[in-house]
């Protein structure tokens, strides 16, 4: 072979040179050139990245399969609050009320044309612009519109005919008399303290209590089984809500019953401290003999652990009661207060769930 | 000239058999010292490059691949707008036709519309991509509703809708939106439009009716998008027990017995249907009025079929959904139905053997279900990723559904893709 017979001292430096290079050429193609035909071949014939796979993303979109989640791992009915802007009018609306947005936008629906028709008729009644275009479509959106004309209608309608309030003689009288059949399902709203408060759907200006000067005792009675009847500070009147009424406490509950029903021992007290709103100390006695009655059982059931005995409970009686002290007219309801021994009966007329215990107590009484 | 590697295909497949015969003779050789030097000396060639495993990943490039087998881009829900719950169903069922996937996510719209914000294919468009973005999170399809109401007036207002209804209007203005993508227009056929929807959608129904005296016949081609079916139990009505069995060749993918199946609503749609005395029609050839009887078959098949089951029936002022459960099979062959096929039936010979046995199958990729009354509703859908995944959409929640939930749902609307055209 040349090579053996070749010695390398006979070599100048360029050979060498050459030789070295042609022998680095060689190493270094032994050890790249397979493995670059590999990746050439493996890219064209499309294979080289077959298993490069990510796992860290394949499990971001890997498909969930739980119940009560979607495929995406995602729990159902969380897409209430989404919105999108709609194309006609630029708002955002909710996503899930965008088609009868867009069709009271367009003024596809029948509403709408109702609507449109009426606002013209308006204009041209009033003489009026129709700038209030917009205005009217934020109300068409609200749906509010309609529900307060539904609930407009429905009012005026909804009126109870059997309510003592609906009395034609309420509105010109500033008493009047309480119809025995009061039901208790009177739906009143008037502010506490007695304000008036004219928010009353019926429309009651005069009074939204009962004035207790012309009632007669059974009617008191009655009245008291089934109402608050707590007597405002400010109107004098007796309240009208139901005997869990929340502006009133209990224990003006009690103190009213017992002025009214209470045994009639305690009249000649009652009569003349009766003039001022706050209780003197010597109708409070007078009153505490009668607190075995507990005024309204039905109150609640915590209240019925009245005793039996005649021991001052201290109801606060003074605090209480200072809210709700009648006024002048006192004199005509001696007569109430004493036929009081009717009042367990009355209770027993009650419809009201929790059963009174204390009619036994008040039998015992009296 | 490039002086590049080229691989070509037939001699790297003589190459895999080559080794692959070489691998087998070692392995049948008894002498396992034999053996192991014969396979460790291949192994070695074989392995001087790929065992060092840390070079290919240097020179491949970071990029974030997934396996296509069970993901979830491709799925995403729909919120309702309000009683949309029909459109959410066939935009489900658009957006996983494969071949308008390719069409949309391509790019391939040009859009024509003076003003691009009105055109619904520059939507579809649009929602393609966002169904196909990878997003969790439901997409809200109010733009689609706002045009298609501008569009298709009569669709327009909030109320319960049909979904087929919508299928019609939809393709309808994506017809008109599109008019010719492909840029080729056919002068001498005005109703021959090459846009995407009629390359996908549009089959061939053809009509022939009859003479009975002469028995000339004269055949009519109707484009259709869709195929409307009358139901056992309407008023339509066959007893599907002694279904009309004239081609006793049938493949009956999706009989089970006592119920009616897809195939018998479609033998039923194919019949020869005798016209009666009271619609006789005048025959050319003879100039007469005469009885005739009336056939449909298909003509030309879309390369997405689309069945429609006329579950909700209109007899005079009586409106009432029919419920009858239809079976319908994961394969169909339309073969039988063929105009083709009922010629040479008539010929009196075998079906041409010379077609493609495959070119009249088809496979199901989407179910569209109706659920409730007819004047109370909800729809939900049935859609298949890859070869045999199925997911129930229901607006904005998509879970995972069985064979056996799609096959055991009502069926109102079934979507058919022809096979060979799918790319999965």
């Amino acid at each position: 072979m040349k090579m053996e017979e070749m010695s390398l001292s006979g070599l100048d430096n360029s050979k060498l040179e050459a030789i070295a290079q042609e022998i680095y050429a060689d190493l270094v193609e032994d050890s790249c050139l397979g493995f670059c035909f590999e990746v050439h071949r493996a890219v064209k014939c499309g294979y080289f990245f077959l298993d490069d796979t990510d796992p860290d993303s394949m499990k971001d979109f890997e498909i969930v399969d739980q119940p009560g989640l979607d495929i995406f791992g995602q729990v159902f009915n969380q897409w209430k609050s989404k919105e999108c802007v709609c194309p006609n009018c630029s708002r955002s609306i909710a996503a899930s009320r965008f088609a009868p947005h867009l069709e009271k936008c367009l003024g596809m629906g029948r509403n709408s044309s109702r609507i449109a028709n009426r606002r013209i008729a308006n204009s041209n009644n009033m003489n009026k612009s129709e700038s209030d275009q917009e205005d009217n479509d934020d109300i068409n959106d609200n749906d509010w519109s309609y529900g307060s004309e539904k609930k407009a209608k429905k009012r005026k309608s909804d009126k109870n005919p059997n309510s003592p309030r609906r009395s034609k003689s309420l509105k010109h009288k500033n008493g009047f008399s309480v119809c025995t059949s009061a039901s208790n399902t009177l739906p009143l709203l008037f502010s506490s303290s007695g304000e008036l408060s004219n928010s009353d759907p019926f429309k009651y200006n005069n009074s939204t209590g009962i004035s207790y000067e012309t009632l007669g005792p059974e009617e008191l009675r009655s009245l008291l089984t089934t109402q608050c009847g707590v007597i405002s500070e400010h109107t004098k009147k007796m309240c009208t809500r139901s005997l869990r009424c929340p502006q009133h406490t209990d224990e003006q509950r009690r103190t009213v019953r017992i002025y009214f029903l209470g045994p009639s021992a305690v009249l000649p007290e009652v009569e003349s401290s009766l003039d001022n709103d706050s209780f003197d100390m010597t109708d409070s006695q007078a009153l505490i003999s009668r607190l075995q009655w507990d005024g309204s059982s039905d109150l609640s059931p915590s209240d019925s652990g009245s005793s039996k005995t005649s021991e001052n409970q201290g109801w606060g009686l003074g605090t209480n009661s200072s809210e709700s002290r009648k006024t002048k007219k006192k004199k005509s309801h001696l007569s109430l207060v004493g036929t009081a021994s009717g009042l367990g009966s009355n209770k027993k007329k009650k419809p009201k769930p929790p059963a009174p215990p204390t009619p036994s107590i008040y039998d015992d009484i009296n | 000239m490039c002086k590049d590697y080229v691989y070509d295909k037939d001699i790297e497949q003589i190459a895999k058999e080559t080794k692959e015969k070489i691998l087998r003779l070692t392995s049948t050789s008894t002498d396992v010292s034999h053996q192991q030097f014969m396979t460790s000396g291949i192994e070695d060639k074989q392995s001087t490059c790929e065992t060092k495993e840390q070079e290919p990943k240097l020179v491949k490039p970071k990029k974030k691949r997934r396996k296509k087998s069970v993901y979830t881009v491709g799925l995403r829900g729909l919120i309702n707008l309000g009683n949309t719950c029909f459109m959410n169903c066939i935009v489900q069922a658009l957006t996983h036709i494969p071949l308008l996937k390719d069409f949309f996510l391509s790019d391939k719209h040009k859009c024509i519309m003076t003003s691009p914000s009105l055109c619904l294919v520059c939507e579809m468009s649009s929602l393609f991509h966002a169904m196909y973005s990878g997003s969790r999170t439901p997409h809200i399809p109010y733009k689609l509703l706002h045009l298609i109401w501008i569009h298709a007036e009569h669709l327009a207002g909030y109320r319960q809708q049909d979904a087929h209804e919508f299928l019609i209007a939809i393709l309808d203005v994506l017809h008109r939106h599109s008019k010719d993508d492909s840029g080729v227009q056919e002068a001498n056929n005005p109703n021959c439009c090459n846009c995407i929807i009629d390359q996908i959608f549009t089959g061939g129904l053809q009509s022939d009716v009859t003479c009975q005296a002469c028995h000339s016949v004269s055949t009519t081609i109707d484009p259709c998008w869709d195929i409307s079916l009358d139901l056992p139990g309407s008023c339509a009505t066959f007893d599907s027990q002694n279904p009309e069995r004239a081609d006793g060749t049938v493949s009956r993918d999706d009989h089970i017995p006592g119920i009616p199946s897809l195939t018998d609503c479609l033998q039923w749609f194919t019949r020869p249907e005798h016209l009666g005395s009271s619609a006789k029609i005048k025959c050319n050839s003879c100039q007469s009025y005469q009885e005739s009887t009336k056939q449909l078959t298909m003509k030309k098949l879309p390369i997405v079929a689309c069945f429609h089951l006329k579950r909700f029936e209109h007899v005079g002022k009586q409106r009432r959904k029919i419920n009858t459960f239809i079976s319908f099979p994961l394969e169909l062959d339309m073969t039988p139905f063929l105009a083709s096929t009922k010629e040479s039936r008539m010929k009196g010979g075998q079906p041409p053997a010379d077609c493609v046995p495959n070119e009249n199958k088809y496979s199901l990729f989407a179910v569209i279900n109706h659920h409730g009354t007819l004047e109370s509703g909800h729809y939900t859908s049935f859609i298949r990723q890859q070869k045999d995944q199925w997911f129930n959409c229901d607006d904005a929640i998509i879970t995972k559904a069985t064979i056996e939930d799609l096959l055991y749902s009502e069926g109102y609307l079934l979507f058919y893709h022809k096979q060979g055209l799918e790319k999965d």
